[in-house]
């Protein structure tokens, strides 16, 4: 048990850093996306000149901030289920239920890895994006094309951080389930960022 | 087989698991089951498909609303533009028969132009309009049910987080589907007015304040112009061709950021991390969700799902209005269990394509679809914002579900009007050219 309650507490202390960083990335990226369309309209009505790599360039964004944020919503409960038959049950029924469900999940969660990663590094993550540059040659470097791959990324990074919360539920699942007093972690960011 | 994957996806919704992981496990076990069953060895190719659909979903700039829609609803709920809209509304009508509890319904009704979410309406006015209604005599339940009953028109009244899912992941256009809630989201709130003033009349309600004098509604006015001027600079942008339902809703969250920052001064600069965290937290879980659906919609189609559940409705009845009303009431009973956006999701591929069949407008049933569900989000046993009522109230939830009952059958009535009266929705998209 307390091997157990051990790792249980070191993957959600390795969680802690890991989803505070995509936190604050996400809302980097959400402000960027919302700066970029604004530039978009303004060129566009104002200047007469849309530029064509705004709104690619926002897609990117996107979705990279659903990747990295994501996971903080699981982890906080944020992800919309019907938890009724749960809650009706005895406290050891609910939390065997509980675990299969867990498992299921993290079944989808880990064939989404494998898939993913064979998108990324495949003949999908292959190509270029259509007006996204990397501009090297202002420093003296020579320009390319982003790769469709750092985009599909995104699915990679957030599925990797889904799958890192998931084993935090499963095994905080199996800890109260043996002991129900046991001391568990409290993730003092919830109130701040209210994912309710 | 494929055909299984409804019911298996429903039974794992029932059991408790995650809408997101149903709506990939379902389809991904029936492929998977189906391959293994034929001797088949190629059924990672399908699965693949599946996943790629989910991010090829998710990879949308239409789609790109809902963050922007979600940070300037968030930015006016945090920026004290809801005491301003409060403040307008008393002046207004607070001289009506049920003074505070109409001006709970009006606030809620010029909230629906700023945010477009329920959850927000209910946190953001029962928080304040709740103990002032206590304070003034009415009981904590009747305050906290009106509050929950009228926060259903924040969905209804353009801008709307479910009427942009419903239209990406239908293929309709937004503008049309925002001008179409209009009167139906008006017709929510008249008739709340109407039962709050006919309890006014049988019941002992406290006194209305006095009528505002010109200077003071003037004073009200005023204070409330920038918030007011959100759904103008909205949907004019959108009508008036200047800009796309994504750009307006830019626009809107970088009007509310100036509004609250700069203009009104109720937000400061620290506030900002916290406030854009909220609504991409908030935001990412919708986007995976449209995500899956998108997935979820190439199954259905593959698995002739509708063609099925098509045979079984029209052996039902072949009378188009029966049928409607059947649909009506399975809406209200999936309403009452599942939030507005996953279960126009779900059921908008499947559903969706039979009553087109039917010679119901897409338009019309988009908002037959959208009135129902959100009406869902204040019924019991698991209506959202009845559950933030009692947060905000401190009242159980079991004692607002039983005196929110008048008022939802005032919205029961009206999403009946909106079946049968076609015209309700149509009018103001026909008029303006967005519907043929």
């Amino acid at each position: 048990m307390a091997a157990l309650l051990g790792l249980f507490k070191g993957l959600c202390a390795v969680n802690n850093v890991l989803l505070l960083i995509g936190r604050h990335v996400a809302w980097v990226a959400l402000a960027t996306m919302t700066v970029i369309i604004l530039y978009q309209i303004i060129m566009r009505y104002v200047f007469d000149l849309a530029p064509n790599w705004s709104e690619e360039a926002a897609r990117f964004l996107m979705l990279w901030m659903t990747g990295l944020i994501a996971p903080s919503a699981y982890r906080w409960g944020g992800f919309v289920a019907i938890d009724t038959v749960v809650r009706l049950l005895p406290r050891a029924l609910a939390a065997i239920l509980a675990l299969i469900l867990l498992v299921l999940a993290l079944t989808v969660l880990v064939v989404g890895l494998r898939i993913s990663f064979a998108e990324v590094t495949g003949f999908s993550g292959s190509f270029a994006t259509a007006a996204l540059w990397v501009p090297l040659d202002l420093v003296g470097g020579e320009s390319f094309r982003v790769p469709r791959s750092w985009m599909m990324a995104s699915m990679l990074v957030g599925i990797v951080l889904l799958i890192l919360v998931n084993v935090e539920h499963i095994l905080r699942t199996v800890v109260q389930l043996i002991d129900p007093e046991a001391p568990l972690p409290v993730d003092k960011h919830l109130m701040a960022a209210g994912a309710e | 087989m494929l055909v299984w994957f409804l019911p298996l996806f429903l039974l794992f919704l029932m059991i408790g698991l995650p809408v997101f992981f149903g709506l990939l496990a379902a389809p991904g076990l029936l492929i998977w089951w189906e391959a293994i069953s034929n001797g088949n060895d190629r059924y990672m190719r399908d699965i693949t498909l599946l996943y790629r659909n989910l991010y090829n979903g998710m990879d949308s700039f239409p789609l790109m609303a809902i963050p922007f829609f979600m940070l300037a609803g968030e930015m006016m709920n945090r920026g004290g533009i809801t005491m301003r809209l409060v403040e307008f509304s008393q002046a207004m009508i607070g001289h009506l028969k049920g003074g505070l509890a109409q001006v709970n319904i009006f606030s809620s009704m010029l909230f629906a132009g700023l945010s477009g979410s329920a959850v927000a309406d209910t946190s953001a006015l029962g928080s304040m309009l709740i103990p002032a209604m206590e304070k003034q005599g009415y009981t904590r339940k009747f305050a906290a049910a009106i509050t929950a009953a009228s926060s259903v028109i924040g969905p209804i009244i353009p801008p709307s987080g479910i009427m942009i899912i419903y239209a990406y992941v239908m293929g309709e256009s937004v503008a049309a589907l925002f001008l179409a809630g209009i009167v139906p989201g008006i017709l929510v709130g008249v008739g709340l007015m109407m039962m709050v003033s006919y309890q006014a009349r049988v019941q002992d309600f406290p006194p209305a304040t006095k009528r505002a004098t010109w200077a003071e509604s003037g004073q009200a006015s005023l204070k409330a112009f920038f918030p007011l001027m959100t759904p103008v600079i909205i949907l004019g942008g959108i009508l008036g061709g200047v800009m796309t339902p994504t750009e307006a809703s830019a626009v809107a969250a970088a009007y509310a950021l100036v509004v609250s920052l700069v203009i009104l001064k109720s937000m400061q600069i620290k506030d900002l991390p916290n406030v854009f965290i909220r609504s991409a937290l908030a935001a990412s879980v919708v986007l995976l969700l449209v995500g899956a659906a998108m997935s979820f919609k190439t199954v259905v189609s593959l698995s002739r799902a509708p063609e099925t559940l098509a045979v079984f409705i029209l052996g039902l009845s072949d009378d188009p209005l029966m049928l409607l009303f059947l649909i009506n009431l399975l809406l209200f009973v999936v309403g009452m269990f599942l939030d507005a956006g996953p279960a126009i999701i779900i059921l908008g591929p499947i559903l969706g394509p039979i009553f087109l069949d039917l010679g119901v407008h897409p338009v019309h049933f988009a908002i037959i679809m959208s009135v129902n569900l959100t009406v869902g989000l204040a019924t019991p046993p698991m209506g959202l914002v009845l559950f933030v009522a009692s947060s905000v109230s401190g009242e159980r939830v079991e004692t607002i579900a039983r005196a929110i009952l008048p008022f939802l059958a005032v919205e029961v009535l009206v999403i009946f009007l909106i079946t049968y009266v076609p015209a309700i929705s149509m009018t103001v998209p026909r008029l303006l050219g967005f519907v043929q």
